[in-house]
C-alpha cells in the first residue's frame, strides 16, 4: 500500500464552490483530488471512503474489466 | 490520509520487466471414454506481474484446476503456451511450488522431518534448515506439534504444515489449488489470516497465483480475482481490487466485490442449466 503521490493527484480547481458557505479545506481538497484520481482512471468499480473521527483514513477501490 | 491505491500493472524496484507468469491463448481438450472430445478451458489469456496474489475462480467444471495444473507444469495444453518468466513451462520446478488441497505431506515424517526434507530439496545449507524450519513452524503456530506425525494432527493443521513447508522454501511463485478447500470454516479462516499476512510481509517477493471456488476468499486474498465462464472456461470478468490488508469478510469494498463476483458466477450456472 503507498499513498497517492503528488505526480498522480490532479491539482484542485481554484474555483471550488464554497459547501454551506465555507471554504473547503486543504485537506478536503486533498481527497477530492484523491477521489477525482481515481475516478478519472477507472470506467466501472467501486470507490470507498474509510472515514474516522470525521477524517478520511482510506480510500479503497476496485475496479471491473469484462474480458469476453 | 493514507490510500491503498496502487498499481498492480507496475513492478516494484528490481523487479524483472516482464510478468512473471504469461498465460497465451491457452486450451485443453479431454478426451472421454466414450471417446467424445470435450473441451475443458479454452483461449485463456491473462498475465501475472511479479508479487502479485491473483484469485482464478469459476464454477465447478469451469477448467480453473486444470488450468492451474498446466501452469505448474503438471499437464500439457492442447493449445497456447505458458511462460515463467519469459521462459515456457515444460514440466513442474522449483520455481513453483503447489499447495492442493489434500496437503501432500510425507506420512512416515515428523512435522520437523517434512520441513527439513523440503529445505534439503530446495539446497539450503543444513545449519539453516533447522532454524528455518522452527521459524516457518512458529509463523504458522504448528511450532508445539514439530515433533508429531501428520495423521496426529487436524486437517488444518497438515495444511498449516504445508503452507510453512511451501513458503520456507522461499519460491518466487506459490500455486494453489483449492488449498483450503476441504477444511471447516475456522480453520480456513486461520489459514486465510495466515495467507494475507504472508502476502503483506513477503512484499512482493513471492508471486501467487490461486484457484478457488470460494467468491470470499478470493476476495480477501487476491489482488486480482479473475472469473471464469461455466465449460468449457473462458475468462469473463476481472476484479482489481485496492483495498487496505488484512481484510475482512465485512469490509464494505469486500462485500461489495463478493456480491457482484456471486451474481456472476449465479449467471453463468443458471445460463448452463437453462
Amino acid at each position: 500500500m503507498r499513498a497517492v503521490t503528488d505526480a498522480e493527484t490532479p491539482q484542485p480547481s481554484t474555483h471550488d464552490e464554497p459547501i454551506d458557505g465555507e471554504e473547503l479545506t486543504d485537506e478536503e481538497r486533498r481527497v477530492l483530488a484523491n477521489v477525482a484520481g481515481i475516478l478519472r482512471k477507472i470506467k466501472y468499480g467501486t470507490v470507498v471512503l474509510v472515514v474516522q473521527d470525521g477524517k478520511v483514513v482510506q480510500i479503497e477501490m476496485a475496479e471491473k474489466f469484462r474480458l469476453r | 490520509m493514507s490510500s491503498a491505491v496502487t498499481r498492480t500493472r507496475e513492478h516494484p524496484a528490481g523487479s524483472p520487466a516482464g510478468p512473471t507468469i504469461s498465460v497465451r491463448d491457452l486450451g485443453m481438450t479431454r478426451t472421454l471414454p466414450s471417446g467424445e472430445r470435450m473441451p475443458a478451458f479454452e483461449h485463456l489469456t491473462f498475465d501475472v506481474e511479479h508479487g502479485e496474489f491473483v484469485c482464478l475462480i469459476g464454477p465447478s467444471g469451469s477448467g480453473k484446476t486444470s488450468t492451474l495444473a498446466v501452469i505448474a507444469g503438471l499437464e500439457r495444453p492442447t493449445h497456447g503456451e505458458v511462460l515463467v518468466e519469459g521462459r515456457p513451462v515444460t514440466g513442474p520446478g522449483p520455481d513453483r511450488a503447489v499447495l492442493f488441497q489434500e496437503p501432500a505431506l510425507f506420512p512416515w515424517l515428523s512435522v520437523r522431518g517434512n520441513m527439513d526434507l523440503a529445505l534439503r530439496l530446495a539446497d539450503v545449507p543444513p545449519d539453516e534448515r533447522e532454524e528455518r524450519a522452527a521459524m516457518w513452524l512458529a509463523r504458522v503456530e504448528v511450532d508445539r506439534s514439530a515433533d508429531r506425525q501428520p495423521h496426529e494432527l487436524s486437517a488444518g493443521m497438515r495444511q498449516r504444515v504445508a503452507l510453512a513447508r511451501a513458503l520456507a522454501c522461499d519460491p518466487p511463485i506459490l500455486l494453489g489449488d483449492e488449498p483450503f478447500g476441504a477444511l471447516d470454516a475456522l480453520a480456513r479462516e486461520r489459514l486465510q489470516d495466515i495467507v494475507q499476512r504472508e502476502r503483506v510481509e513477503r512484499a512482493g517477493r513471492t508471486t501467487f497465483l490461486f484457484v478457488t471456488h470460494n467468491v470470499r476468499e478470493a476476495v480477501l486474498l487476491a489482488d486480482r480475482v479473475l472469473v471464469m465462464s461455466a465449460a468449457p472456461g473462458r475468462l469473463l470478468e476481472e476484479f482489481r481490487i485496492d483495498a487496505h490488508r488484512p481484510r475482512k469478510l465485512d469490509d464494505v469494498l469486500v462485500a461489495r466485490v463478493v456480491s457482484e463476483i456471486h451474481d456472476l458466477l449465479i449467471g453463468q450456472l443458471e445460463g448452463t442449466s437453462s
